[in-house]
């Protein structure tokens, strides 16, 4: 595909053609644009490349325009890429899979640096790529995982009992419960911690030390889908503990937003924070 | 130890295995493979097997991803081909819309796979604004997606050679695919999986949907809330797509002669408006009426219902 300001392509590359993304490259003759980062958005959960509510689709052509170029990927098992043997692990199955995204971009972008960005297990993933693969410069870590820092405990119980969310669902569900009503389903607020694999608080520092001394650079953004572990802004820099945090890592919250940033509003605010602290890959 | 760990910790020690006939080989660095290791690889070696011959079968997707269409408004499409050749029906699944779309994406695919294995051509394809096609929702159009069958149809039918065109539409693609196919002799069957009712029951329905992502979300301005409230499942629609979705009536569905229709319904709370129709009922909760895009409809029970009405000569 190509318009005024990029071209897209898809691409089935890795072992046997197995693995299938789309590559958006901005239109501009190669030479003629500075040195930048690719941005990898790596699937969450079973959504397929094109992200939830056509985030990544909307994210690689805005990037574009700004001169980035991206590949939006099925891993194994999600959208159009077959999953692995039963026999590798999922972990195995991921570094597989980045291995191939690797050399497709080397041959058709020759060795660039990469930006991997992730929600939700898709940033479990990029922390757990950033550590091992020495050209990943950056990471967008959208409800990534983090870790309880000494006061988590006490925000916890002041928010929970100044919300009036939770007051508005408990009266809904006695209201439901005494009408007969059918009860709407409870989801477990736990669920999630079954299905990823959740880096260790050791392996994230690892990844956001190996980013800090290649010069790199990481944004995070939490959303009201954290509230479980992470319920501050700076929360993550103070559990991390890693020098010179500030200078390269952007942290957000945003409380109000829902995690698949189900509102155009507030699909809007992060792609416009997501371009912002791209920009900082042009300036430097 | 599992089998996924021996293989790893045989690979971190650089011991290479490899399969030769029934048995297995390897060549390791000297010392790195210890007593231990030894009759760790004599107890999984079944397994081991097994999975070396996987890794060396890697299974290549037998499709063909491309964009077509306008020049400045591609439409992304994949072709499957028959498996093992040959084949002269040709299968265009158009996709839903929304966050149906993004649920029923690896149930359709795992379909188009079923259908080339049993030697049917298939073409899916993204209608402009959604998916990996070109523009965004704010641009499409009603017109433009009945444009974008009758180019898939056009597109199947000069890959694959094939006359014999079916199509399958689901939930609101129904009523596209009935459009598209009322305007066109190419089109020899229709088969539809859960068809809306109409247009205006399924922007209704969005906006039911709409409704409960409002009440999650307390903390909006009113600004904001009044942006929000405009959206349909959290999707933006422009004026004339909303219009173009309401004027698509239950009309369209008797509009197509019975002989070539047949639908396929998941939950008998929803009627098909047309009676005399030839229906399959493969009760499944698909539950579409929901918000949640990761909650991914894998019926295979209607998979299979598909197929035998797809291939049915």
């Amino acid at each position: 595909m190509s318009d005024h300001v990029l071209k897209e392509e898809p691409l089935q590359f890795g072992e046997g053609g197995r693995l299938f993304g789309i590559l958006t490259l901005p239109n501009t003759a190669p030479g003629q644009g500075p040195e930048l980062p690719v941005f990898v958005f790596l699937t969450a959960g079973f959504l397929h490349r094109v992200g939830p509510l056509r985030l990544h689709v909307r994210l690689a052509r805005e990037l574009a325009e700004m001169g980035f170029s991206s590949l939006r990927v099925d891993l194994a098992g999600t959208g159009d890429t077959p999953p692995r043997p039963a026999s590798m692990s999922y972990q195995q199955s991921v570094v597989a899979d980045f291995k191939g995204i690797v050399d497709v971009l080397d041959s058709r972008l020759g060795r660039p640096s990469f930006v991997l960005a992730g929600l939700c297990s898709g940033a479990d993933n990029a922390i757990m790529l950033a550590m091992r693969e020495p050209r990943v410069v950056g990471m967008v870590l959208l409800d990534s995982i983090c870790f309880p820092d000494p006061g988590f405990r006490a925000r916890e119980i002041f928010q929970k009992c100044s919300n009036p969310a939770r007051y508005l669902s408990w009266l809904k569900h006695r209201f439901e419960a005494l009408s007969g009503a059918p009860v709407a389903e409870r989801i477990d607020p736990e669920g999630w911690r079954h299905w990823r694999e959740l880096p260790t608080l050791e392996e994230l520092r690892a990844a956001f030390n190996s980013i800090r001394s290649r010069g790199g650079r990481v944004l995070s953004v939490f959303t009201g889908q954290t509230l479980q572990y992470y319920n501050r802004t700076g929360q993550l820099g103070q559990v991390l503990n890693v020098d010179g945090y500030r200078e390269f890592c952007a942290e957000r919250f945003w409380p109000e937003v829902e995690h698949t940033y189900s509102l155009e509003v507030h699909r809007r605010r992060l792609v416009a924070e997501i371009k912002t602290w791209a920009g900082g890959f042009i300036r430097t | 130890m599992t089998t996924a760990e021996l293989l790893a910790q045989l690979q971190q020690l650089g011991v290479e295995l490899r399969v030769e006939g029934e048995g297995l080989r390897f060549r390791a660095p000297a010392g790195a493979l210890t007593e231990t290791l030894r009759a760790e690889l004599a107890r999984c070696k079944g397994e081991i097997l097994e999975a070396l011959r996987d890794r060396t079968s890697v299974k290549r997707p037998g499709y063909e991803a491309f964009f077509f269409g306008p020049d400045d408004q591609k439409i992304f499409a994949q072709y499957h081909a028959p498996v093992r050749g040959g084949g002269r029906t040709l299968v265009v699944i158009c996709p839903p819309l929304f966050s149906d779309f993004m649920r029923t994406h690896l149930a359709l695919r795992d379909l188009a796979m079923a259908l080339a294995e049993r030697g049917l051509h298939v073409l899916r394809f993204d209608y402009r604004g959604t998916g990996d096609s070109s523009g965004g929702l704010e641009q499409a159009t009603v017109a433009n997606w009945l444009e974008d069958i009758a180019f898939a149809v056009r597109e199947g039918r000069e890959r694959s050679g094939s006359a014999d065109v079916r199509l399958l539409g689901i939930r609101a693609s129904a009523l596209l695919a009935c459009r598209s196919m009322g305007a066109s002799s190419e089109v020899g069957r229709l088969i539809l999986w859960d068809p809306v009712p109409d247009g205006v029951d399924y922007l209704q329905e969005m906006r039911r949907v709409q409704g409960g992502l409002l009440e999650q979300h307390l903390h909006l301005t009113r600004a904001e809330r009044r942006e929000a409230a405009r959206e349909y499942a959290g999707y933006r629609l422009s004026e004339p797509l909303q219009e173009g979705i309401r004027s698509l009536d239950a009309n369209l569905y008797s509009s197509i002669p019975m002989s070539k229709l047949h639908v396929l319904s998941t939950s008998s709370a929803v009627k098909f408006p047309v009676r005399g129709v030839s229906q399959d009922m493969e009760r499944c909760d698909c539950n579409w009426e929901t918000d949640s895009e990761d909650r991914m409809v894998l019926p295979r029970l209607v998979s299979e219902r598909l197929i035998t009405c797809l291939t049915m000569s």
